[in-house]
């Protein structure tokens, strides 16, 4: 492919998307159903093969540099907005459109598409995602940014009728907005100090003094922006509301990828704009990355487990999983960076099928409740296979994803302080999939019969036009099959890995970036040393993946167990559940909370 | 410089802070949905005051170049405006998602106080 077709590609992956949902509004309620499916799953599957172009052109020849309207630096000064597409960033846009074609395969038969717009919101969605992803301006990510929050609440609350939709989007509205402001303020803040909005002209103004608290402030407002989105402690309570109610295509996208792209955004910030100025507090930064991420893994891991409404468990473990992307990404290596990426994507496809697979148990039993579920699941068993295989992939069970990720991210603990982490992180997954795999064969063996605590709504509604669905359709267990599928070559695949692996080291290097934007050098970025899986690390995914069955059987026979385990882990669990008060106005104070003690660390500890 | 005008340099970053802070605590008091939506819109008032704030130049007009002010003579920067008219739009277009949800959850609920609705909790 040649350069000047490359640097067409970056942003068509955008305006197609984002042109085609124009289109496709005003036409849809003419049209029928599978013309508007057809628009969207082509969509999906051209960015696709768009940004795997891209992926396999950038890898050969380093960043690709957009500027739009032909704006491009002079004298080595942006004053153009452009789009700086790396082997990471479009390789997530690969991932996002491939989430979005499994989100298109599972409606299109039977779901109840509740009015027409469906398919031109998703393909919004689409087109900010993949804008956010191979953005290089601060300000147009925060655009992008706020274009992923409007189209999430539009489509949390696609089923209009329903009272629990609306307030779950009005919770995600809320925080989400008031994040967007943070990032706002953080960029304001440095716009004032750089006068630039460019990652590579901010990288390269910054990188020429040390910080001072100005620049720490405007790091730490992005963060916690960012952090909201992500879903990490203490912003994390918007998200189990939001992914409880929303209707299962886009629990996929909100778990599968939303979460994690506001992560890597942090990511993006730090090593393109912050790394040079922030060297000397790095260490505080690593700290405050793996405590926060600890807690939230935590957390999220006991509230999974505490679930019985199984998106809502589902969300949890997306929750406790954010953290565990926050801990890899704050080891601020290229280890990090590339284990925390394999990580993501072979969670977005384990969570996603788990997602499907609860949708496909609601379509037919009209419940998301364990106990009402309990052995049901035995009159769907391909869907209650693959829910059971999902919750096996997520306690790493080799040969999925989340084992492999696992192996560079144990690979970067080298340090042996960051062996606790691993031990802590170890357990939260554990616990997670634990949560996950009770509630598989609590549905579908029946075990445990219908005695786990936690809230679930009495009624729920089906999400297909057919209310008595006998049969799941075959496009709906497809979903799960493939993106299952495509999870286990993720983890068998040695050139995905080494692949993965040559773009972290280069996302890490800035003035690689810095160049290859600014004046369009390209020089080669430090080599990738090639992390092998060994058979311990195998071991490792092993006992997980055994502890999370104990887990799981522990919940299912805790009846047989005496009243001393519920009465020490009882009382501080009920608190727990008590702060996850489904009412936004605490949420924003805990926000505030958050955003004070982030701000204040960074400003005066890390100083 | 004097002491004085130091300060009023700082004053309208406090002012963008305290729209930060009492628009959230607005929230967090919140027993209306509009009111938490005008509340919202405070909060986006301090980005729109720190924005306008950093660009603020005592002595410069508007970057529109003629015969008074020729071309090169000093003037405010015409980015941070852009961004505030993007920051405005962003704004509208959630107030305006706002809005509808809250009428919508008006007619399903019967009320608009959101210390009375909550999705799940447990």
């Amino acid at each position: 492919m040649s350069a000047y077709a490359a640097n067409l590609l970056s942003p068509l992956c955008v305006a197609i998307p984002l042109m085609s949902a124009a289109v496709l509004a005003p036409f849809t309620k003419h049209c029928p159903r599978w013309v508007s499916s057809t628009v969207a799953a082509a969509n999906a599957l051209a960015v696709i093969a768009m940004c795997i172009a891209l992926v396999c052109y950038t890898s050969q020849h380093g960043p690709i540099v957009h500027w739009m309207g032909g704006w491009r630096p002079k004298h080595d000064l942006a004053i153009g907005i452009g789009f700086s597409v790396d082997t990471m960033g479009a390789g997530l846009a690969a991932f996002v459109a491939l989430l979005v074609f499994a989100a298109t395969l599972y409606t299109w038969t039977k779901f109840d598409l509740a009015g027409t717009l469906f398919h031109s919101l998703l393909l919004a969605f689409l087109g900010a995602m993949c804008g956010y992803a191979l953005t290089g301006d601060i300000f147009n990510m925060f655009v992008w940014f706020e274009l992923m929050t409007a189209a999430a609440i539009a489509l949390t609350a696609h089923k209009i009728e329903e009272a629990e939709s609306i307030e779950g989007a009005i919770n995600l509205a809320v925080t989400n907005t008031i994040a967007g402001f943070c990032v706002l303020l953080g960029i304001g803040l440095i716009y004032a100090r750089t006068d630039a909005l460019n990652f590579a002209q901010l990288g390269e103004i910054l990188a020429q003094r040390p910080a001072d608290a100005l620049v720490l402030a405007s790091f730490a407002l992005i963060v916690a922006g960012f952090f909201v989105k992500g879903a990490v402690a203490p912003f994390h309570f918007w998200l189990d509301d939001a992914h409880a109610v929303a209707p299962t295509p886009i629990c996929i996208l909100f778990s599968g990828i939303m979460v994690q792209l506001a992560l890597y955004g942090v990511a993006r910030v730090y090593w393109t704009v912050f790394s040079g100025a922030l060297s000397t507090q790095a260490h505080e930064i690593k700290a405050l990355f793996v405590g926060v991420g600890i807690a939230t893994a935590l957390i999220g891991a006991i509230m999974a487990y505490a679930q019985r409404h199984l998106k809502r468990l589902l969300a949890f473990s997306t929750v406790s999983h954010s953290g565990m992307f926050v801990a890899a990404l704050g080891l601020f290596s290229a280890a990090g960076i590339a284990g925390a990426a394999i990580f993501v994507v072979a969670h977005g496809l384990v969570k996603s099928a788990l997602f499907v697979c609860a949708g496909n148990y609601l379509n037919r039993f009209r419940s998301l409740d364990e106990n009402e579920l309990t052995g049901k699941g035995a009159n769907a068993p391909l869907n209650s296979a693959l829910y059971l295989i999902g919750g096996l992939a997520l306690a790493g069970m080799p040969p999925f994803a989340i084992s492999a990720a696992k192996v560079l991210y144990d690979a970067a603990m080298t340090d042996r302080a960051l062996l606790a982490v691993a031990g802590f992180m170890a357990l939260a997954s554990a616990i997670d999939a634990g949560a996950v795999l009770r509630s598989g064969l609590h549905v579908t063996f029946g075990i445990g019969k219908g005695q786990i605590t936690g809230y679930s709504p009495r009624e729920e509604a089906s999400e297909c036009d057919d209310p008595y669905l006998v049969r799941t359709p075959w496009t709906m267990l497809a979903a799960p099959v493939m993106l299952l599928a495509v999870a286990v070559w993720v983890g068998m695949s040695g050139t995905l890995w080494h692949g993965v692996e040559r773009a972290a080291y280069a996302f890490v290097d800035r003035q690689y970036y810095a160049a290859a934007v600014l004046s369009g050098m390209h020089r080669m970025p430090a080599q990738a040393p090639f992390v092998l899986r060994t058979a311990q690390d195998v071991g490792v995914n092993l006992s997980v993946t055994a502890a999370a069955i104990v887990l799981a059987l522990l919940g299912l026979f805790r009846r047989r167990f005496p009243q001393v385990l519920s009465s020490i882990f009882g009382p501080p669990l009920k608190q727990l559940r008590d702060l996850h008060s489904g009412i936004f106005t605490d949420y924003i104070a805990y926000m505030m909370f958050g955003i004070a003690a982030y701000t204040t660390y960074l400003v005066i500890a890390a100083r | 410089m004097t002491a004085l005008s130091q300060w009023t340099l700082f004053f309208p970053y406090a002012v963008a802070f305290w729209l930060f802070v009492v628009g959230c605590f607005g929230i967090t008091q919140s027993r209306n949905l509009i009111h938490t939506i005008l509340c919202l819109t405070v909060v986006q008032s301090s980005t729109y005051m720190l924005l306008m704030s950093v660009d603020f130049h005592a002595k410069s007009g508007a970057p529109i170049f003629g015969s008074t002010n020729p071309p090169g003579s000093p003037s405010v920067d015409p980015i941070l405006h852009a961004l505030t008219l993007t920051d405005i739009v962003v704004g509208a277009t959630v107030s305006a998602l706002m809005l509808a949800l809250t009428v919508q959850i008006h007619r399903r609920r019967g009320t608009i106080d959101p210390q009375r609705l909550r999705p799940m909790s447990d």
